[in-house]
């Protein structure tokens, strides 16, 4: 039987076709089960024909998710690099710095609260969570004058008065200093209460000093210190490039310092609040109100207060955009299912369901939102690059940002398709193919 | 031979299934006052039959070929297509069924002014899920069947309305259906547009295809094998 039939189809394709489809026929509750389905590559097809076919109007109907999604995403993408900016440039280094100092107000209570700041800083402070270093300094009072030992130079004046400085191991690191010949020194010099200094630049160049290796001395008054280093820089006291500084315990033997005046602490960024807090009763658990702290004010708090009302004006005509947006993609997407009825009619004679002719229409509306979203990304990223080139800020995007933004797009004109796709799925097929000859 | 006497369905049994078969169908049209556009109406057509439908304006001539494709549901009666009972079949399936047995071919052609003639042709076999390159070649081959194999890439804007028809049949014929249903096929053609279509018809009928048209042109309805009149939603033979 079998082979009777297929010598027939061979011998007539016409009849072999009517019998498939009788056999088809037959069943036919199983040859609709496997409905062949309506490929993704063709949907993609349709709709960029649908949509290239009036390719002016396309455009002129993405202008409103491009406007929403570019004011969107560059207001995100601004205040961003903006934020990121007051962090991350000009306020960096005041926004990580906490000092604690004895008050001055008052002459008794300046002296007691004096007398409570320790010396050993760095084993009470470096162990806080946000601190990066910490030191504690003293100026010397009326140290005398300054000379080198041996005579360098007899033609040039080599006695000056010099600002000294008494200070802990973590100094150095508190203000960001620089040694650009030999060394600072460390806990070792300390202990042994070793007579040794580091001097400023400045002071290297007014006595001639370039060179360690014959180690140095200078009097400090009556006091022989080696010199063991220079410090090049020091961010957070400029001062001490003109300074020499000596170790405490040295100074409490020669230089008649007793306690530090103040603490310098440098803390990452965004701990100096808390870190403000936790010092003082670190540094003195039974008399911390006596200290006085000084740290930045929260910078982002007093900076995003006023760029909130501006984000949030942007983000609201962002939003707006969108909506209008989608209203512009849902009104032409409309009059285009109008103006297309034939063909809505035409495909439903092809074969067409209501499903197919919606999923059309629903696609070449997101199609349109999808491109208003990939343009105004783009625009919104090079608005952001461009308003951060004109003030010199490093431009700052969240990656998600560039990623959301198309499908934000994709999803206005889904929304904004769903009305007009229904309307197109529901018209009967003789009405459409009636209507639009 | 022998498989004949082993199994009792012949082997030309698939031949003699009608491709329409209209049992008492009625269409009334619930307006105020309501129409009735089908008055019961019996119809079989055969394959490889080529039937003409004549009739005056309004006597539901378009109606009756809405029905038999699938577009419109008869009020009443039982309605076979190829076999199958079309009352059992749901909305989706319907379409399913008009994309893969039925062709149409309208007056006013319905081709898409944005496609190219074979992208109109191959819009054919969208919905039946087969893949572009299949599509593209049995395009290319249909277009060739109505000796149009030299417009594939032009706009419909561009042809003559014969051509244009042709290209509507070319796609009409794309998913190989069972039944190719012409509404005023001739209607928007002149003299000469109007014997081309029709030489395609006879040819296409001679290839086995079942045909149906309607037409107000008596001309047309000559080339046909058979005549069936509507009068007043009622169909009569046409000796
Ligand atoms: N959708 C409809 N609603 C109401 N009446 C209709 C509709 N379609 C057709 N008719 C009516 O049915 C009758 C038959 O119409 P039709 O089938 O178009 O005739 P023909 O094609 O023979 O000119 C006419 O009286 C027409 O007014
Ligand atoms: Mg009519």
């Amino acid at each position: 039987m079998a082979s009777i039939v297929r010598a027939s189809r061979s011998r007539s394709g016409r009849a072999a076709r009517r019998s498939a489809r009788d056999s088809r026929a037959a069943a036919r509750d199983a040859a609709a089960a496997s409905r062949p389905r309506f490929r993704f590559a063709d949907l993609v097809d349709e709709t960029l024909a649908g949509v290239f076919a009036r390719p002016a109007r396309a455009a002129l109907t993405t202008l409103g998710t491009v406007l929403g999604i570019a004011s969107l995403v560059a207001t995100l993408g601004i205040s961003r690099t903006a934020g990121s900016q007051i962090v991350g440039r000009f306020d960096e280094l005041a926004a990580t710095q906490v000092t604690v100092a004895a008050r001055t107000t008052g002459s008794g209570s300046a002296e007691r609260a004096a007398a409570l700041l320790p010396w050993d800083v760095e084993s009470r402070i470096d162990r806080l969570n946000g601190v990066v270093a910490s030191g504690a300094v003293a100026e010397v009072s009326n140290p005398g004058t300054v000379r080198t030992v041996p005579l360098r130079d007899p033609e040039n004046v080599t006695e000056r008065l010099v600002p000294v400085y008494a200070s802990s191991v973590g100094l150095l690191d508190a203000v960001r200093g620089e040694i650009s010949v030999g060394r600072w020194f460390d806990s070792g010099h300390v202990q042994r209460r070793d007579r040794v200094a580091v001097i400023g630049a400045d002071v290297a160049a007014q006595f001639g000093i370039d060179r360690l290796d014959a180690q140095p001395g200078i009097f400090i008054g009556d006091e022989l210190f080696t010199v063991i280093g220079i410090l090049d820089a020091a961010a957070r006291d400029e001062g001490l490039v003109s300074s020499i500084v000596v170790p405490y315990t040295s100074a409490q033997d020669r230089l008649q310092v007793s306690r530090p005046e103040r603490v310098v602490i440098e803390t990452d960024i965004g701990a100096a609040q808390l870190i403000a807090e936790q010092a003082p009763i670190a540094l003195a658990p039974n008399g911390a109100e006596a200290l006085k702290v000084t740290a930045p004010r929260d910078p982002t708090r007093t900076k995003n207060a006023v760029q909130d009302d501006v984000n949030q004006l942007f983000l609201l005509l962002g939003l707006i955009s969108l909506v209008v947006g989608a209203i512009g993609i849902a009104n032409v997407t409309l009059v285009t299912v109008m103006e297309r009825t034939g063909e809505i009619g035409l495909r439903r004679a092809l074969g067409a369901s209501r499903r197919h002719i919606a999923l059309q229409f629903l696609s070449e509306s997101m199609a349109m939102g999808l491109v208003g979203g990939i343009i105004g990304a783009t625009v919104g990223i090079i608005t952001i690059v461009s308003v951060a080139g004109s003030r010199q800020w490093t431009p700052v995007l969240d990656l998600w940002l560039p990623l959301a933004a198309p499908l934000a797009g994709a999803l206005v004109g889904l929304i904004a398709g769903l009305y007009p796709s229904i309307r197109a799925a529901r018209m009967e097929p003789v009405d459409a193919l009636r209507a639009g000859t | 031979m022998t498989a004949v006497d082993v199994d009792p369905t012949p082997v030309e049994a698939p031949e003699r299934t009608p491709v329409v078969l209209l049992d008492q169908v009625c269409r009334v049209f619930p307006t105020e006052p309501p129409v009735e556009a089908l008055r019961s109406i019996d119809l079989r057509v055969d394959p490889s039959e080529y039937v003409a439908i004549i009739g005056p304006s309004g006597s539901g001539k378009s109606t009756l070929l809405n029905v038999l494709g699938l577009l419109d549901r008869p009020t009443s009666g039982r309605y076979l297509l190829d076999g199958i009972d079309t009352a059992d079949l749901g909305d989706a399936a319907r379409a399913a069924e008009r994309g893969r047995r039925i062709g149409f071919v309208f007056q006013s052609f319905h081709l898409l002014s944005y496609r190219t003639v074979e992208e109109n042709v191959g819009l054919s076999e969208l919905y039946l899920g087969t893949n572009r390159k299949d599509r593209r070649r049995r395009a290319t081959e249909a277009l060739d069947r109505v000796g149009l194999s030299h417009r594939l890439g032009f706009e419909p804007i561009r042809l003559s309305g014969g051509e244009r028809q042709r290209v509507a049949i070319a796609r009409a014929l794309l998913g190989e259906p069972s039944l190719l249903l012409c509404d005023e096929p001739t209607g928007n053609l002149d003299t000469a547009n109007t014997e081309s279509v029709l030489d395609l018809f006879d040819d296409l009928r001679e290839q086995g295809l079942t045909i149906l048209v309607i037409t107000h042109d008596s001309e047309v309805a000559e080339r046909a094998q058979r005549r069936v009149r509507m009068v007043d939603g009622q169909l009569t033979e046409v000796a």
